[in-house]
């Protein structure tokens, strides 16, 4: 199809991803506190993977912006650091100890990911913004 | 000449501009989607361009101006903002944006103010 | 006194006669100089064809990059838009000329003989 707005591509694949970061952020604030996920393990944190999808080798003289490294998400991994353990003994989780496995999950971290995603995903709402209005006005030149 | 009317080297230059500010723009949006790419080094206009395109509007000569060609290389003097070696700058990457825009606004209004006078020169009204 | 020799000699500050140049000849002015007769029908007219073909190329120039943009291909919005616009003052400049031909030729036709 026509391609009006110059460097779209890439961007429209980081608003998608910042959207499956916030996504999982959702997810992980959520289940906080939840003691038994389905494989019967506390919930374990999970994490976005991003990467760069070099369509060819970036060298210095490209010409245009098909060149340029595109970001995608790689996959939506699962935080290695052990659960914690929280002394509960009410809990009808508790072991023999009354100590609880509670998901790893740290709300500040959390919220510090999210300001950052969505600072990101605005960032890139902005550069498409940016590219309509050229675009518009490189439409207008020549008109009267 | 066709070829003559449209070889003034102001004209060249702006649509050179035009060119660069083109390319610019796609670098920026580039840079702003891989803002948290671990290990990304932000791109922009090659160094070189700016001063080619300047030494050749002050010179006027047409030819030069006609084979400048504007391209894209990593950046080499970002020092990087994150431990991951990220060395794209929100905050920086945005202004630029901005700047870029102004520019492109200015250089379109002047190829659209040559080619409007182009056109009274030729037909006596616009 | 006559007036006329009221009037300071500017003569006085000739005292030498003017010396001729020293090439004298003119044999380097080239001899080839257009004449006027020869910058006739056949130079007009292709000078009118060549004017005719430039104008095509340009129109084609910017219809192609129009064509690639809508099939997809890499070319820059401002210089698919600014080509149509070249393009069509070109187009125009062929128009005026044309007109203005065609104004010179009825009066021509309009004199009397």
């Amino acid at each position: 199809m026509i391609e009006l707005l110059s460097g779209i591509k890439n961007t429209s694949a980081a608003l998608e991803a910042e959207r499956t970061r916030l996504d999982v952020i959702a997810q992980n604030i959520a289940n906080a506190h939840t003691t038994r996920d389905v494989d019967g393990q506390p919930y374990q944190r999970r994490v976005v993977v991003f990467e760069n999808q070099l369509q060819n080798a970036m060298g210095a003289g490209a010409t245009d912006g098909s060149d340029l490294p595109a970001m995608q998400v790689a996959s939506i991994q699962r935080d290695p650091r052990p659960p914690l353990q929280v002394y509960d003994p009410g809990n009808p989780a508790a072991d023999g100890k009354g100590m609880v496995s509670m998901p790893n999950i740290n709300i500040h971290e959390e919220m510090a990911d999210m300001i950052s995603a969505s600072r990101t995903f605005e960032a890139n709402l902005a550069v498409v913004k940016n590219a309509r209005s050229m675009a518009m006005q490189t439409l207008a030149i020549g008109r009267h | 000449m066709i070829e003559a009317l449209f070889s003034q080297p102001n004209y060249l230059a702006a649509k050179k501009t035009l060119d660069a500010v083109a390319l610019r723009q796609e670098a920026i949006a580039n840079n702003l989607a891989n803002l948290e790419t671990p290990g990304y080094r932000r791109v922009d206009l090659s160094p070189g361009f700016e001063k080619q395109l300047e030494q050749a509007s002050a010179s006027g000569d047409s030819g030069q101006l006609a084979a400048l060609q504007p391209t894209l290389a990593p950046d080499a003097t970002a020092k990087p903002s994150s431990k991951d070696g990220n060395t794209v700058k929100l905050e920086d990457e945005l202004m630029r944006m901005n700047q870029n825009t102004m520019v492109h606004a200015m250089e379109t209004q002047m190829v659209s103010g040559m080619l409007a006078k182009m056109r009274l020169a030729i037909t006596g009204h616009s | 006194m006559s007036p006329l020799n009221a009037i300071p000699s500017y003569s006085a500050g000739f005292t030498q006669p003017i010396a001729p140049l020293p090439n004298n000849d003119v044999s380097d002015i080239p001899s080839q100089l257009p004449s006027a007769t020869s910058v006739g029908a056949s130079d007009f007219s292709s000078m009118l064809g060549k004017f005719v073909s430039e104008v095509n190329t340009q129109q084609l120039n910017a219809s192609q990059q129009v064509g690639a943009l809508q099939s997809g291909a890499n070319v820059p919005l401002h210089q698919a838009v600014i080509s149509m616009e070249e393009a069509s003052v070109s187009f125009q400049m062929m128009v005026e000329v044309r007109n203005r031909l065609l104004e010179s030729y009825q009066e021509i036709m309009r004199m009397q003989v």
